[in-house]
């Protein structure tokens, strides 16, 4: 009885490794089919949002800034464009992927990039990028924008990616600018 | 025989067994993703695509799965087929993807597909398991896209995207609270009209021989 408890278990285990490992040769297979370079992925992103060339990373290390860092950073080929991919911690469901663009001293535009929050809809309805677009980056208080409530952690986590991308600026690409 | 089995299964999950109107199964995306008609449509194809492919392999698998490891077999196979649509989402469609993410995976947990795998594919042909995957895929798509149309119509005063002019967005009506009231809505429309046309059906269909018999005698 035991004996045929124990192929029985057996069995069961069998299958299940034999699923997975299929399931794990056809995930590899098709990350083979649709893998894209992060880099050139986000070389196509940079154009796309601000219509401009980008030819070469300026940043492919990327820096940290408290809760925050810049994954890359470009200058566009006409010199005005400065574009950001930060990550910022403490959302719901991981980092959420920022790309912050500023030009002439000013953040031009945020697009959200890869994240796993599920209520990120309500930082537009609330407004909370407004507290960022189109303010002078050198008088920027990223850290003191007001946080959504319904979504603190997803703006949050927003708030860092944008404070690392700013910091950034500041710290290296301003040149006076800003 | 076979065609009429078909059939049946097909329109089931399309009227009869709707998952969102009738089996009120996946209210979670349903509620969370019809906030436009496109991102209902584009949850909707998603998982048709999982629910057709894992009823699938569940199907053909059924005899060798032991009863004791089903659902961790089932999960597994979801949640692959799942994997594969972030690939290809995330390598095509990188804009709609990105704000879809979250919910995508979400469709591993998915009752309505861990459902049909359990109640429909674990005992029945492959065929037929596809067209039950494809039948409540459809349905389910159409339930999403019919809410995404009344909410983008009222949140954002737009179809499909595009602004209809005198028409003003209503704020509020973007929030779950009012996506619900419209999946109340529509769910008890639904139904009405299913008992309906139901009702219909059974009257124009001549009485058996012997209620015909019992009709006189009265």
């Amino acid at each position: 009885m035991p004996k045929i408890k124990s192929n029985s278990a057996l069995k069961s285990i069998l299958v299940l490794a034999a699923i997975a490992l299929c399931s794990g040769l056809l995930l590899g297979l098709f990350r083979i089919i649709t893998y894209v370079d992060p880099l050139t992925t986000t070389y196509q992103k940079f154009a796309e949002d601000t219509g401009a060339s980008f030819s070469q990373m300026a940043d492919e290390e990327g820096a940290a800034y408290g809760d925050g860092e810049v994954v890359y950073y470009a200058v566009s080929d006409d010199g005005q464009w400065h574009a950001f991919l930060a990550e910022g911690k403490g959302g719901y469901g991981g980092g959420v992927q920022v790309y912050v663009y500023i030009r002439g001293g000013v953040l031009e535009k945020l697009v959200i990039g890869d994240n796993g929050e599920t209520f990120l809809s309500n930082l537009e309805a609330e407004g909370f990028y407004d507290q960022f677009i189109g303010k002078e980056v050198s008088s920027l208080d990223v850290m003191g924008a007001d946080l959504v409530s319904g979504a603190t952690k997803s703006s949050t986590a927003v708030r860092n990616g944008v404070n690392a991308a700013v910091e950034y600026y500041i710290e290296h690409a301003s040149g006076g600018e800003a | 025989m076979q065609t009429r089995k078909f059939t049946q299964t097909f329109l089931g999950g399309l009227i009869r067994n709707n998952p969102t109107f009738v089996l009120v199964l996946g209210t979670c995306p349903t509620i969370a993703m019809t906030t436009s008609l496109f991102q209902a449509f584009a949850m909707g194809v998603a998982t048709t695509f999982v629910l057709i492919f894992s009823n699938l392999f569940v199907s053909l698998l059924r005899n060798l799965i032991p009863d004791k490891v089903r659902i961790p077999c089932y999960i597994v196979i979801i949640s692959t087929f799942v994997i594969i649509v972030q690939m290809v989402m995330q390598r095509f469609l990188p804009d709609l993807y990105s704000t879809m993410q979250a919910f995508i995976a979400l469709i591993v947990v998915n009752c309505i597909i861990l459902a049909r795998a359990e109640s429909f594919a674990s005992c029945n042909r492959p065929l037929l398991s596809m067209a039950d995957g494809l039948s409540m895929g459809l349905g389910f798509t159409c339930a999403l896209s019919l809410i995404g149309i009344v909410r983008e119509f009222f949140a954002g005063g737009s179809f499909a995207g595009m602004q209809i002019p005198g028409f003003p967005a209503m704020g509020g009506a973007g929030a779950s609270a009012f996506g619900f009231i419209v999946f109340g809505c529509m769910m008890a429309l639904f139904n009405f009209l299913v008992a309906k046309v139901e009702e219909r059906r059974k009257a124009a269909q001549p009485l058996p021989l012997a209620a015909q018999a019992a009709e006189v005698t009265k």
